[in-house]
Parts: C-alpha cells; structure tokens; sequence
C-alpha cells in the first residue's frame, strides 16, 4: 500500500506550502517582511535490487536495480531576508536599512531581538522605540525641546534645537548581522532571536563590516512579490490535486486487488 | 499446464503495482529541487520448462530507470541558490559520507560554511569545506564554479559526476557507489534552482495505463478463475 502514503506525502508537502504563501500574502504590507519558501526533499527509498548486483553466475550486473521511493518531506522552510523595495514616509524616525543588517531591540524581559522594522517613534520619556513600545538597544533619547533629528547614513543622530543652524550629537545607531540571517527564529512582531543556527549577532556601525546603511525618512517594505506567490499557490493547488488523483487510482488497483478470487 | 495464465499474470500484476508507487514518489516529488523523475523497466522471463512443454514467458519488473533530463530553472536570486546547467552534481559532507545532490538550495551555516537546509557543507572542487568571510559584502559565483568575495577570488563551487553507478540516498541526495570525478566544464547558475524533472501530466497518463493494465490483469485473473471451475464443474457432471 506504498503508493497509498507515498501520494499522502505529496498532499502533505503541498499543503505545507498553500500554508507558507498564504502567510506570505497576507504579509505583503508588513513592513520589512521576509517572504519564506518551503523546500522539499524526497524520503528515503526501499531498496529491492541493489544497483550493481551480479544477476547471474557470469557476473551480469544489473545496471540500476530497484530502489522505491516512499515520498517527499518538507526539508525546510526558508526565509528570505533580502533586500525590500523603499518607500518614502518623510518621517524622521523612519529607518531603513539599505543592505545587510537589522535594529537591535529590547524585550521587555531584558532580552535583545532584532528587526529590519525601523518605524521607530519617541515613547513619552523621549526614548526611542519601535511600533509596539520596545525600546532600541542603543538606548537613543531624544530631547523633549528638539526641533528636527537628523540621522546619518552611518547611523549618527543629531538633534536640532529652536534657530540653531548646527545640529548637536545625541547618539548613534548601530547595526546588526548573523553569519547565518536564515537561521534566526522570527517572535512575529517583525522580530526575530538569535539561534545557534544563525550564529553570534555581530555589531557594527552602518556602513562598515559588510553593514548597509541606514535611510531616513524611508521603511523597507514587504518582501513578497505577490505575482510569484500566486503563481507558487496555482502550482501548489495542482500539486495537491495531482497527489490526490494518485491516492484515488492507487486506491482502485487495491480494490482490484481484493476482488480477485 | 493449469493455473499456467494465473501464475503468469502475477509478476506482472506486482510489477503494475510497483510501478504505480514509482508514478506516485514521481508526482509526490514534483516540487522537489533537482529531482529526477523515475521510470520501471520490465522484463521477460523465459523458463524452459521440462518434459517438453512449451515455455512460459513471464513479464517482471527487473530494475528502473531515472531521467537525468535537467529540470526547469526557477529564479530566486538568493546568493546561495545554485544550478548547475547540464550534466554534474554538488558534493556535500554528510555524517553517512560524501553525497551528489542537484539541490542547490545552500545557505550558510552558523560556522560561516556554505551548506544545506540539512546542514552539509557543500564542498569546492578539492572536497573542502567553503567559508564564508563574516564581514562579506557580495558573493558571487561565476559560470564556471569560481567564487568571488567583494569582488576578489576566495574558492570554487565544486561540480562532480560519479564514476560507476549511483543509489538514491533520499533527502535529494545520492550515493557514488565507485566514486565521482571532478567535472571539468560544469556551468553554474548563480540565484537559480533546478526545478524536479517531472512532468505530472505525463507520469498521469502512465499512472492511468498501469490502473488500466492492472484491471485488465485482474479482470484475466476472474475469467480464468470461472473457466476453470465450469471445467471442474463439467467434469464432476461427467462423472
């Protein structure tokens, strides 16, 4: 009844994958969305005839033998922490990171996380914090009485206050990178943790080590490409129904089977 | 001889079955990067048989074959995604050994090393490791293998072909059973990953073939059954 399982595996795996673009789409405007792919790799295979078995006493070799397969697993799903299309929002504290890196974050419970989310905004003590309240590692205030902050390329913030032509150093943000990006464990929140996957966060200024720099004014947007991603959940759904049409046809020479007197 | 038709038609009744489940891991496998579809060979057995009765030919199934075709190229545009365009396969480091794989789907391990969602290290044309410089800006991979960081050389992609024959390992992988050889004029896409070679459709219309081949054997199997009992049943009339 292998055939049976094997085309069950088939469903399984395509289902994986209606899930893994469905969670892509409905995240095509989150901010700095990293699109992840479920890969597949085929299972193990039951090996009747060994390829190069000597098939008589000549030595014939039996050139392939007979190996059956029993499926497919979902190996992976992967996330891909590209580089995002910029969307201009004019507001100060909007960051985007051009290139390799992400923002190091505070959790609530000390912990750090990190995101490629930079719509930061100034909680009511003037530090500045992500969306949802979490504070930036870097431990930035801004001044209540500060006109304008300008940020540079390179991740250092000035403040400007009342007439004043220069403006005056209130900190700088530093960046963030993982050997293995993939490898980092998303919280949701546009957050992600540091795994023994994705290795040590190395920290750095924009710029440098391989970091990007930093856009003000502008936020990464999303990035799934919708028309792939649809493309992907046709291909999936006829992956399903095919496995399908396999169980059924697979199920008929079973019942064939059993008729036999 | 009686029973001759039933004996007959059972290896290939078996044959028809295994066949189906080598359509099904085909079809359950048509999403799977660099995957290549199989195809069951068949077989006749020719027993001569003794006190000069005409011999029985029996179809089996004896071994099966693979389409080595190469699949469709999808672009993903990854830094670690590779192809490889015509014959030749990856080598990766696995705890059972060294395996071919046509999966490019590489990413970077915690070490800096270039290696599978499993975690095998991919290997360069001299069987080693590849790691990757932390502060790395751009990666790239030229057609012929070589691997550039920030625009300097650093190593190469190896690109292998087994020198006997191969068994599936799984996993998207195989086992030389002879060794392999450096491939030397492999092509290497950066960014693309090979697509499994199956076509559904047609694996489809073979699956309907076997059902049908199938019933029809079982459907022989039924009528021999009935003759032979209205045989029997004439016999015992007779006496």
């Amino acid at each position: 009844m292998d055939a049976l399982r094997t085309a069950a595996t088939g469903m399984a795996a395509q289902q994986t994958r209606v899930d893994v673009i469905a969670n892509n789409i409905s995240n095509m405007s989150t901010t700095a969305y990293a699109p992840r792919k479920a890969v597949f790799a085929d299972l193990i295979y039951r090996t009747e005839v060994n390829p190069g078995a000597i098939s008589s006493t000549n030595g014939t070799v039996v050139p392939t033998g007979i190996q059956i397969g029993l499926g497919v697993q979902t190996s992976a799903v992967t996330m891909d922490i590209g580089q995002g299309a910029l969307r201009q929002t004019g507001n100060d504290l909007d960051l985007a990171v051009q290139g390799r890196g992400f923002f190091e974050i505070t959790l609530p419970n000390g912990e750090p996380a990190y995101t490629r989310d930079g719509k930061f905004e100034v909680d009511p003590d003037g530090q500045v914090v992500t969306s949802t309240g979490f504070p930036l590692a870097d431990g930035l205030t801004v001044p209540q009485d500060a006109r304008k902050v300008s940020i540079s390329p390179d991740g250092e913030v000035y403040a400007y206050f009342d007439d004043a032509v220069d403006g005056q150093s209130i900190g700088n943000i530093n960046l963030v990178s993982f050997v293995n990006e993939r490898g980092l464990e998303a919280l949701g929140n546009n957050l992600y943790r540091q795994t023994t996957a994705s290795g040590e966060p190395l920290t750095g200024q924009p710029g440098n080590e391989g970091l990007g720099l930093l856009e003000q004014g502008y936020l990464e947007e999303s990035g799934v490409d919708v028309v792939s991603e649809i493309a992907d959940l046709i291909e999936a759904q006829r992956g399903y129904e095919l496995n399908s049409k396999v169980l059924s046809a697979a199920d008929e020479m079973y019942a064939a089977a059993t008729r036999i007197r | 001889m009686m029973g001759d038709n039933s004996i007959t038609s059972l290896p290939r009744q078996s044959g028809l079955l295994e066949t189906a489940q080598i359509i099904a891991n085909n079809i359950a496998n048509a999403s799977t990067p660099g995957f290549k579809a199989e195809g069951p060979i068949f077989a006749e057995y020719v027993s001569a048989s003794a006190n000069r009765q005409p011999s029985t030919s029996i179809g089996h199934l004896v071994g099966h074959s693979t389409d080595f075709s190469g699949g469709a190229f999808e672009k993903t545009g990854n830094t670690f995604d590779f192809g490889i365009e015509g014959d030749g396969f990856f080598k990766v480091t696995t705890p059972g050994g060294d395996r071919l794989t046509r999966a490019g789907v590489f990413q970077l391990d915690p070490n800096g090393m270039i290696a599978d969602a499993m975690g095998n290290t991919l290997q360069d044309e001299g069987g080693s490791a590849i790691q990757i410089p932390p502060d790395a800006v751009s990666i790239a991979v030229a057609r012929d293998g070589t691997l550039s960081v920030d625009g300097e050389i650093f190593g190469n992609v190896g690109v292998f072909e087994p020198i006997g024959e191969m068994e599936r390992a799984g996993a998207n992988q195989w086992v030389a059973l002879d060794g392999d050889r450096l491939k030397g004029d492999a092509t290497i896409l950066q960014g693309f990953v090979e697509q499994s070679n199956v076509s559904p459709v047609l694996e489809f219309a073979k699956l309907i073939s076997a059902q049908r081949l199938y019933e029809a054997g079982q459907t022989m199997a039924e009528q021999e059954h009935d003759r032979l009992s209205s045989l029997i049943n004439a016999i015992r009339q007779q006496g």
